[in-house]
């Protein structure tokens, strides 16, 4: 209905002004038409100074339009230019947040008779997070199964046990966590001469069975590798005890503890190689 | 109310580009003519009833200023400017191509209408005698479809809006 209306009325608007078109152009010889013409002519005529602002804003507007356009590459360029430094920037961070842990690693203290192999961890997949990785050295390296593996933390600020090489290959291997439930890590807790066991059961905690009873361990107590243990050298961190579980009926308590090498470690694992077998 | 104001603004910046600034563009009296695009490409984009409306105000404002017969430019700009608008959704007025043919249509139309007005009111057939005349008219026509793609995109974004 609106359009059909629309319609009807640009017809009538239109016919309306060819008949206005039709009658100045036919009366061009009647002196209304010509009184009309020169009429609209002497009021539409700009005077010099009229016609001299007009030009000089046109200019004015032309110069503003310019500069607008230059201001926006202007701003364009400047935005590229801000990418790239923030993704410099992210870059420099990332770096330096390497060359700290780096030069962390390089002021540790080595562990006696071990040689230290640095190396990368390249996959860890978030199904098996809390039981197996891999890092870029295998056999061409040097490495083989069983051997143990370390990561520095920096809560501790010091080299923490993570687990040990299970696989193998030329230029990889696999290592599998002490939080993974095949796990079992002879431990002890620190000043208390405890040798305890710790399991694992995939998640970033981990249990310690086999406490004695008599043993008063506290939350906040710290677990290191026992003498015990075959792979790992005596002293090396573990973990730290959250909370202690007392069963009735049972000898031993059983204690939860957080370990270390999930808080705040980097992408590197060191793998301690004996110095007798390396020879 | 933004559409008045806006017709207006435009009004002023094409009268300024016919009227004055064309003398710039001017090579050997050859220039393009910014009204007839613009009357077009209102008639594509906003249908009829703006364009004729628009197309009568220049033609007469031209008129005014031209020793020619008086409204022979509003009575064409209005016919130009109706017959544009109907053919509104017709086509697709994002394409040069057919922006370009239809102003090539349109000049040839406007040229062939000042002549046969000049020719039946006043008795002058004196265009017709001259072949460089012709070959100006031609030059003027093949100007004005030059500049048609650049009026073209800077009207589709003043005219979004509205």
């Amino acid at each position: 209905m609106n359009l059909y209306q629309k319609s009807k009325y640009e017809n009538i608007v239109f016919v309306i002004l060819l008949l206005i078109c039709f009658l100045f152009m036919f009366g061009k010889f009647f002196s209304t038409v010509k009184c009309i013409k020169h009429f609209v002519y002497y009021m539409a005529y700009l005077s010099p100074s009229v016609a001299s602002d007009i030009f000089k804003f046109s200019g004015n507007f032309a110069d503003n339009i310019k500069s607008l356009i230059y201001l926006h590459q202007e701003n364009i360029s400047y935005k590229q230019k801000n990418q790239e430094l923030t993704d410099q920037l992210r870059n420099y961070k990332s770096i330096t947040r390497e060359y700290e842990d780096l030069l962390k690693l390089l002021k540790l203290g080595k562990i006696n008779n071990t040689e230290s192999i640095y190396t990368k961890i390249t996959v860890r997949e978030s199904s098996l997070w809390y039981q197996s990785f891999i890092i870029d050295k295998g056999l061409e390296d040097g490495l083989y199964n069983g051997l143990p593996a370390v990561v520095f933390s920096k809560t501790k600020n010091s080299l923490c046990a993570i687990g040990t090489i299970v696989e193998t290959y030329k230029k990889s291997s696999k290592v599998s966590l002490i939080t993974n439930s095949e796990s079992v890590l002879p431990a002890e807790i620190k000043n208390k001469g405890v040798n305890c066991l710790v399991e694992g059961f995939n998640s970033n905690l981990v249990r310690v069975t086999y406490i004695p009873l008599s043993v008063d361990v506290k939350p906040g107590d710290e677990l290191v590798v026992s003498s015990l243990s075959s792979f790992f050298n005596e002293g090396i961190p573990v973990g730290v005890i959250k909370n202690i579980v007392q069963e009735p009926y049972v000898d031993f308590q059983t204690a939860t503890a957080e370990v270390y090498f999930d808080m705040g470690s980097s992408n590197i694992a060191i793998i301690l190689v004996p110095m007798e077998q390396k020879q | 109310m933004k559409k008045p104001a806006l017709y207006f603004f435009i009004y002023i910046v094409f009268c300024l580009l016919q009227f004055s600034l064309n003398q710039y563009l001017n090579v050997f009296g050859i220039s393009p003519n910014f009204i007839l695009v613009l009357i077009v490409c209102i008639g594509l984009m906003k249908g009829s009833f703006d364009a004729q409306i628009i197309g009568f105000l220049f033609g007469f404002t031209w008129d005014v200023f031209s020793t020619d017969i008086f409204t022979t430019r509003a009575m064409l700009f209005t016919m130009l400017g109706y017959f544009s608008g109907k053919l509104d959704k017709k086509f697709d007025a994002d394409n040069i191509f057919f922006q370009c043919a239809i102003v090539l249509v349109t000049s040839l139309v406007y040229n062939l209408g000042i002549y046969l007005v000049s020719c039946i009111i006043m008795q002058n057939n004196v265009l017709c005698s001259s072949n460089i005349s012709v070959l100006k008219g031609i030059s003027k026509i093949l100007a004005t479809v030059a500049i048609t793609p650049f009026v073209f995109y800077v009207l589709r974004r003043v005219l979004k809006g509205v």
